[in-house]
């Protein structure tokens, strides 16, 4: 028998070699029955194939039985969870310094329509708005509209997401998103700052304790600051009555521990959380700062409370400037007359006997040339004097020619009232944990804190007082610049201890109140921000801890003290 | 082999011409197999349990989180005194507080008279 060779039908292109033995063995095994009928050896043919096929299938099934058998048996076990819970926050919680909720993150809910799955587009539409009637009409029909998946509306609280799921849309589906919340509104807005919707802080203490937050948030712990809820309520309302009486522009409230630094409450008027004008407010707040050139009188040993200052007429500065008194009483008085009075010429008499070197020594220290040293960053530096002529450091003696924060006032002030350390203000609970740097004597401490309190019984803080809390304070009253003319309806300010008795270490915490252009009534410090620091010692004393008792002028309940003359004219 | 011992003659004692040994040692394999195979059914059982466990954890933590943030704001300072003036509250004033101190001083309240007996 001759065997024929198969004809091999192919294209006439050329191919590369290894196609060309493919196929060349693709042709043997086609053609092997063939072959072996015509080696006379049909049986070889079925053995083949099924040889070759049962060679596949084992091989494929041995294949298959081995990487089950190792799925079952020695493949990893998956892991049992994360063995954490919700510790994928962006940001930890805020918290004030008894564990009050001040910011948190919360899963809100993102709607998303996808207009090719909407069955019907109009009865979507309607139910939607029927549903979350807060949802932007026309960004919802857009989507529906539209050609592909987009978001609608953000920021769903779950009960939002169950009435929209409720409907059974086809189209509409919705994704977790982790939103800040402030649950105060607009209380300690400015303190507590925004953070963006990246988790990442931009104002007040989101942006100042960033780090910490994202620190705790991974953790899931809460990072607490040093405010006190409910006196921050307190200064809020006391700020917004005063707001509301006398139409200001704009008002700044503060409380601080003296010892600590820590910042117990912290307002800003307007509240709508634009700018902290505590920290950022730049004022010539007037008389408040003769406390300080008083304290630097005495602490350098130039004065003490009996040293006499003629303030019997004007005192001439420069060349063409004279130094009058508000309260003139045009005659000579102790220093302590010139507290109380809150005489200009007689501060001004001490700042220029104390000189530029010392004064700009002293001023340096209690901080007022520098930003107040905080943990928010919006803390501002000063406005600083471009000279220190005499005429300049007579402004300064009775608080012009800079311009301070609220913030700087009463970091001072605290300073003047612990025994003499500067202690950096904190939002931080416990305080910002650094030395404080002394600045003063612990007896010119004494001494200023018993001026304060002469002051609030004899002087012009009288409506500053609260019942048995002795409070003792300076005010201040400044004209405002307007670059033609000096507006009269300027800055009232209060700055305030209490209380001021007692020993340097005791518990002592500062008060101040700034009101700034009010329109109505008068805008000197001792009748506008005197009041409210009254009401303000009075409603936090409770919530401090600071007990209610007499001293050497006023009895626990706040009536004067009886003198002897007073007991010996009592008839009964 | 001379004098087969017992060892061997159970090595090669055979059934339909497999050894016992082997088939012995073929069913232990498979008895291993399958418990191992149970055990890591019931580990894959447990991690499915856990996984389900932990997200209602944190299912009840987002809740626990908005619950908490609806309390800080029902509870803030400003909603509690507007509510508190809409009630007509005010600040108590200094002369009405006393310290618990003072308790002493006041003065104890009168024993009732007794009562009047009737004829």
């Amino acid at each position: 028998m001759t065997v024929q060779p198969h004809p091999r039908p192919g294209p006439a292109l050329p191919r590369p070699p290894s196609w060309r033995r493919l196929t060349a063995l693709l042709w043997w095994i086609e053609h092997a029955f063939e072959r072996a009928r015509a080696a006379a050896r049909p049986e070889e043919d079925s053995r083949v194939r099924i040889f070759l096929i049962l060679a596949v299938f084992g091989v494929l099934f041995t294949g298959l039985a081995g990487r089950a058998a190792w799925s079952a048996l020695a493949a990893p076990a998956a892991p049992a969870g994360t063995g954490q819970v919700e510790r994928q926050l962006t940001r930890g919680d805020l918290v004030d310094r008894h564990g009050r909720l001040l910011a948190t993150n919360v899963i809100f809910y993102g709607l998303y329509v996808d207009p090719a799955e909407v069955w019907d587009r109009d009865l979507a539409y309607d139910a939607l708005r029927r549903a979350l009637p807060e949802l932007d009409r026309e960004r919802l029909r857009s989507a529906l509209d539209g050609k592909r998946r987009v978001l609608v509306a953000g920021g769903l609280t779950p009960a939002r997401r169950a009435a929209a799921h409720a409907l059974a849309l086809g189209g509409v589906t919705f994704e977790e998103e982790d939103g800040r919340v402030y649950p105060l509104g607009p209380s300690a807005r400015h303190v507590i700052g925004v953070a963006d919707g990246w988790g990442a802080g931009l104002t007040g203490a989101e942006l100042a304790f960033d780090a910490e937050l994202r620190a705790a948030g991974v953790d899931g712990s809460a990072v607490a600051l040093s405010i006190d809820l409910r006196i921050q309520g307190v200064v809020e309302s006391e700020l917004g009555a005063v707001m509301a009486e006398t139409g200001a522009k704009a008002g700044v409230a503060l409380v601080t521990d003296v010892h600590t630094g820590e910042i117990l409450a912290m307002a800003s008027w307007p509240n709508d959380g634009t700018r902290n004008l505590a920290t950022s407010g730049h004022y010539e707040m007037g008389s408040v700062l003769k406390t300080f050139t008083v304290a630097a009188g005495v602490d350098a040993g130039l004065a003490d409370m009996t040293t006499l200052f003629d303030a019997s007429r004007a005192l001439a500065v420069s060349k063409g400037r004279s130094i009058e008194d508000f309260h003139a009483e045009n005659r000579i008085m102790t220093l302590e007359e010139v507290y109380l009075h809150s005489s200009n010429i007689g501060t001004s008499q001490l700042a220029i006997q104390l000189g530029p070197d010392r004064m700009r020594d002293y001023f340096k220290r209690l901080g007022l040339l520098d930003a107040a040293p905080m943990e928010l960053k919006e803390s501002a530096a000063p406005r600083r004097p471009a000279d220190w002529s005499n005429s300049t450091l007579a402004s300064l003696s009775f608080g012009y020619a800079i311009m301070i924060t609220p913030a700087q006032m009463i970091a001072a002030t605290g300073a003047l009232a612990n025994g003499g350390l500067y202690v950096p203000l904190s939002l931080r609970k416990g305080g910002a944990g650094v030395e404080g740097r002394r600045i003063v004597a612990s007896a010119t401490s004494l001494a200023i804190l018993d001026l304060m309190r002469r002051n609030v019984v004899r002087g012009t803080g009288g409506k500053a007082d609260a019942p048995g809390l002795r409070v003792g304070g300076k005010t201040g009253s400044a004209n405002k610049w307007t670059g033609t003319e000096w507006n009269t309806n300027g800055v009232g300010s209060f700055a305030a201890v209490f209380p001021a008795d007692g020993p340097l270490d005791a518990p002592r915490y500062a008060v101040f109140v700034l009101i700034d252009e009010p329109a109505k009534g008068s805008s000197l410090g001792g009748a506008v921000a005197a009041p409210p620091v009254g009401r303000i010692v009075d409603r936090i004393a409770p919530i401090l801890g600071v007990e209610r008792r007499a001293d050497r002028w006023r009895t626990a309940d706040g009536r004067p003290t009886p003198t002897l003359a007073d007991l010996e004219r009592d008839p009964g | 082999m001379t004098a087969s011992s017992p060892v061997r003659r159970l090595f090669d004692w055979k059934i339909r011409g497999v050894r016992w040994v082997e088939i012995i040692g073929a069913v232990c394999v498979a008895a291993l197999l399958c418990s191992v195979y149970l055990v890591k059914a019931d580990a894959q059982r447990e991690t499915a349990r856990i996984a389900e466990l932990e997200a209602a954890i944190a299912e009840d933590s987002r809740r626990v989180r908005l619950l908490r943030a609806e309390v800080a704001r029902l509870e803030s300072p400003a909603r509690l005194e507007a509510l508190s003036r809409s009630a007509g509250l005010t600040p108590v004033a200094p002369n009405r507080r006393m310290d618990e101190r003072a308790l002493g001083a006041v003065p104890p309240v009168a024993p009732a008279p007794a009562p009047e007996i009737l004829p």
